[in-house]
C-alpha cells in the first residue's frame, strides 16, 4: 500500500507545452488573481493593494533592507529544499530541520555567554547545522535502506519537531520573567552584524548568498553534484555508471537538513536573538514552492526567494498601514504553490490560445 | 483511577470523532491513489460553512449538510489539479491547506470584523443524545452515551467504510484503481473519475469532521480550531495501511492522545510530548513495515522458487 518510488513533482507524461515564458509566470499570475479575486470580493481594490504592497517593499533603502531580511530564511529553506530535490530525494522536512537548528543555535549562544563572538558564532552555526542534519537522517536511512517513502516521514518528524522545541523551551529553557514561549536572549556577541541599522537586515543574507554560490559550484562544477544530479535525474543510469544511489540519498537528505538547521540558526542569530516557540510562519513550507519554482536553478531560487521575501516584508506593511491581514500572502503562496505543480499544459484550450497569442 | 479512565476515555469519543471522519476519507483516497494532505484545509473550509450555514438557518443539520457540501466541492477541485493537471499531490496540499489558512485569517477581520474567533448569533450547536439503554450501562455508559450526532455518525462510518471498499463494485474499481491505474483503465475502470470521486468523498467526510469541531465539540469557528487534525488524520490512515479497521484504531487511540493531553496542562507530563505520539507512531509503523518487507525480499532471493 506504502509508496516506495519517489513523488515526481509533475505526474504522468508531458502532453502538451506551453511556451517558455507563460510556463514560468503562469503560476504566478493565477496565485496573484487569486488573491486579487479575494481582495475585490470583500471591496477592496486589488491594484491598489498591490501597488501598496511593492512600494511598501520596494520603495526605500529600509524598505528594500526589510524585504532582503524577509528574504534571508527563506532562500536558505530554497536552497536546502533544492538540494535534495535535485538528488530525486522529496525532502518536505526542512520546517523540522529549521526549528531544531533555531533551537540548538539558541541554545549555544545564551549557554556560552562567556565565550568570544568569533568562537561562539561558530559553535552555533555548527550545533544548528548538526541539529538539521541529525533530523533528517532518519527519513534518509529508511528511504536508502528500508525503501521507506521520506515524504511521509519528513512531513511528519516536522511536528514532532514543532512540539519538541516547544515542550523544551517551554517546560526547561524558559526566559526569567516571561511566562511562556521564549527563550533567554543570546548573548550579545552571538548576534550576527547588522548590515543596515535600522533594518532586520543581519550578515546572514550574506551567508546565504555564499550558500548559494556553493550550490551553484556543487551542482555544475563537482563531480558529486552531476552524481547526484544523476541519482535524481535517471538512477538507474546512476547505478550503471558506478554511483552508489543510497550513499547519495543519504549526503543529499543530510546536507538538505543541514542547510534547512542553518535556515532557523541564523534567523536566530540574525533576527529574533532567542528561540520563540512556533517562531517559523512555514518557511520551511516556503522553500519548497522557492524550489519548484525556480526549478532548482541557483537564480531561480534566488528569485523565488525575493518574491516570496517582497510578498511577506510588503504584507506586513501594508497589514500596519491600511488594515488589510497579512494572511492574504498566504493564500497567493498557497495557490501558487498548487499551481507550481499543476501542468497546465494539459488544458488544451489554453495551449491552443497560448500559439495564437 | 477507574473515574479519571472513564473521563478521559469519555472526553476522548468526541476528540477522537472528526480525526476518525477525516482519517475513514483519506484512507478511501490512499487506496484509490491519491494521498490527501489537504484534509486539514477542507476541515477547516467545513468548520466554516457549518458555523455559517448553521446559524443562517438556525439548524445544525443544515450546518453539518452544507460543511460536508462544502468539503466535497473544495475536495473536487483539489483533485481535478490532481488527476487532470497532474500536480504534485503532496505539495497541492500543503498549498491547499496555506490556502485556506490564509483565507480565513483574512475574511474574519476584514468582512466579520472579529480577529481570529467567530461565533454569529443564532447558532445553535449540535444536540447531545443519550442513548437511553446503553446509557445505564456502569462504566461504559457515559463513554459511550451522551455524544453529538456527528460522533454516532462517524462510529458508523467505520463499517461503511468498509463496505464501500471491499463489498461494492464501486470499491473494488477504486482499489484496482489504486493498486495498478494502467491495468485498471485497461479493464475499462473510469480510473480519473473514480480518483475525484473518492477525493470528493474524503472532501466531505473532511467537511463533516470541520462540523463536527465548530457545532459538536465548541460553538463557534476559529481560524486554528483544526490544530493539525487533519495530518493527525494523515498518520492514522498511513498507519493504518489504509485498511478501515486499523485506520479506526488508530484515529480512536490519537483521540484518547488528544483527550489526555488536555487532561495534561499544567501537569507533570507536557502536552507536547503527548502530542507527538501520532507522528513517532507513523514513523515507527513505516520503519517496522520497511524492514519486515526487506526481510521478506531477502529471504525470497535466498531460498530457491519451488520446482527449481
Amino acid at each position: 500500500m506504502i509508496e516506495t518510488a519517489p513523488a515526481p513533482l509533475s505526474g504522468g507524461p508531458v502532453r502538451g507545452r506551453l511556451p517558455g515564458a507563460l510556463r514560468l509566470l503562469a503560476p504566478f499570475l493565477i496565485a496573484l488573481g487569486a488573491g486579487a479575486v479575494v481582495l475585490w470580493a470583500t471591496g477592496r481594490d486589488a491594484f491598489a493593494v498591490y501597488g501598496q504592497l511593492a512600494d511598501a517593499a520596494l520603495g526605500g533603502g529600509t524598505q528594500i533592507a526589510d524585504t532582503l531580511a524577509a528574504t534571508t530564511p527563506i532562500l536558505f529553506t530554497g536552497i536546502a529544499t533544492a538540494l535534495a530535490f535535485r538528488a530525486g530525494a522529496f525532502n518536505v522536512g526542512v520546517e523540522g530541520s529549521l526549528y531544531v537548528g533555531a533551537f540548538a543555535a539558541a541554545w549555544t549562544g545564551f549557554s556560552f555567554p562567556h565565550l568570544p563572538g568569533a568562537p561562539l558564532l561558530a559553535l552555533a552555526a555548527l550545533l544548528a547545522a548538526l541539529a538539521g542534519a541529525a533530523w533528517a537522517l532518519l527519513p534518509a536511512l529508511a528511504r536508502a535502506w528500508l525503501d521507506v517513502s521520506e515524504v511521509v516521514t519528513t512531513l511528519m518528524l516536522n511536528y514532532v519537531a514543532i512540539l519538541l522545541t516547544s515542550y523544551l523551551v517551554n517546560d526547561h529553557f524558559l526566559a526569567r520573567g516571561v511566562a511562556n514561549s521564549m527563550s533567554p536572549m543570546i548573548a550579545p556577541q552571538a548576534r550576527l552584524p547588522p548590515l543596515l541599522p535600522g533594518s532586520q537586515l543581519s550578515a546572514a543574507l550574506l551567508l546565504g548568498l555564499l550558500l548559494l554560490a556553493g550550490y551553484w559550484f556543487l551542482f555544475s562544477r563537482s563531480t558529486l553534484g552531476f552524481e547526484l544530479r544523476l541519482v535524481g535525474l535517471a538512477p538507474r543510469l546512476a547505478r550503471a555508471s558506478g554511483v552508489d544511489l543510497r550513499r547519495s540519498l543519504v549526503i543529499a537528505m543530510l546536507a538538505s537538513g543541514l542547510v534547512g538547521g542553518w535556515a532557523g540558526g541564523f534567523q536566530v542569530l540574525g533576527v529574533i536573538h532567542r528561540f520563540v516557540d512556533g517562531f517559523s510562519p512555514g518557511y520551511g513550507f516556503t522553500g519548497i514552492a522557492v524550489a519548484i519554482l525556480g526549478r532548482n536553478h541557483p537564480l531561480g531560487i534566488l528569485a523565488g526567494a525575493l518574491f516570496f521575501g517582497i510578498l511577506t516584508s510588503g504584507g506586513g506593511m501594508v497589514q500596519l498601514v491600511s488594515s488589510i491581514p497579512i494572511d492574504l500572502v498566504n493564500v497567493v503562496q498557497g495557490t501558487l504553490m498548487v499551481f507550481a505543480v499543476a501542468d497546465l499544459g494539459r488544458l488544451g484550450w489554453l495551449r491552443r490560445w497560448a500559439g495564437r497569442a | 483511577m477507574p473515574d479519571a479512565l472513564q473521563a478521559v476515555l469519555a472526553a476522548a469519543a468526541p476528540a477522537s470523532a472528526s480525526i476518525l471522519l477525516a482519517a475513514m476519507g483519506g484512507a478511501v483516497n490512499r487506496q484509490g491513489g491519491i494521498v490527501n494532505v489537504g484534509l486539514e484545509a477542507k476541515m477547516l473550509v467545513g468548520a466554516f460553512v457549518a458555523v455559517i450555514c448553521g446559524a443562517a438557518t438556525s439548524s445544525s443539520a443544515l450546518g453539518a449538510l452544507a460543511a460536508a457540501a462544502a468539503g466535497a466541492l473544495v475536495g473536487s477541485a483539489f483533485s481535478l489539479v490532481v488527476t487532470r493537471l497532474g500536480a504534485n499531490e503532496i505539495v497541492a496540499g500543503l498549498g491547499l491547506n496555506l490556502a485556506a489558512v490564509g483565507l480565513f485569517g483574512y475574511l474574519l477581520p476584514v468582512v466579520f470584523g472579529v480577529s481570529a474567533t467567530l461565533s454569529p448569533p443564532g447558532l445553535v450547536g449540535l444536540p447531545l443524545l443519550r442513548i437511553p439503554l446503553l446509557d445505564a450501562v456502569p462504566f461504559l455508559g457515559p463513554v459511550l452515551s451522551g455524544h453529538d450526532p456527528l460522533t454516532y455518525v462517524s462510529w458508523m462510518v467505520v463499517p461503511l467504510t468498509w463496505l464501500l471498499l471491499y463489498r461494492t463494485t464501486w470499491g473494488v474499481s477504486l482499489r484496482a484503481t489504486g493498486a495498478d491505474e494502467e491495468a485498471a483503465r485497461a479493464a475499462g475502470i473510469r480510473t480519473l473519475l473514480l480518483r475525484d470521486l473518492s477525493t470528493a468523498w474524503a472532501g466531505a467526510l473532511a467537511g463533516l469532521a470541520g462540523a463536527q469541531l465548530s457545532l459538536g465539540l465548541v460553538q463557534l469557528f476559529n481560524k486554528q480550531m483544526t490544530g493539525g487534525r487533519g495530518f493527525i488524520a494523515l498518520a492514522a490512515f498511513y498507519f493504518g495501511d489504509a485498511r478501515p479497521g486499523l485506520t479506526a484504531l488508530a484515529a480512536l487511540v490519537f483521540g484518547v492522545f488528544e483527550a489526555a493531553s488536555f487532561r495534561l496542562q499544567g501537569g507533570e507530563l507536557a502536552p507536547q510530548l503527548v502530542q507527538m505520539l501520532p507522528y513517532l507512531a507513523v514513523v515507527a509503523s513505516l520503519l517496522v513495515v520497511g524492514a519486515r518487507r526487506r526481510r521478506l525480499r531477502r529471504r525470497r532471493e535466498l531460498t530457491p522458487e519451488p520446482g527449481r
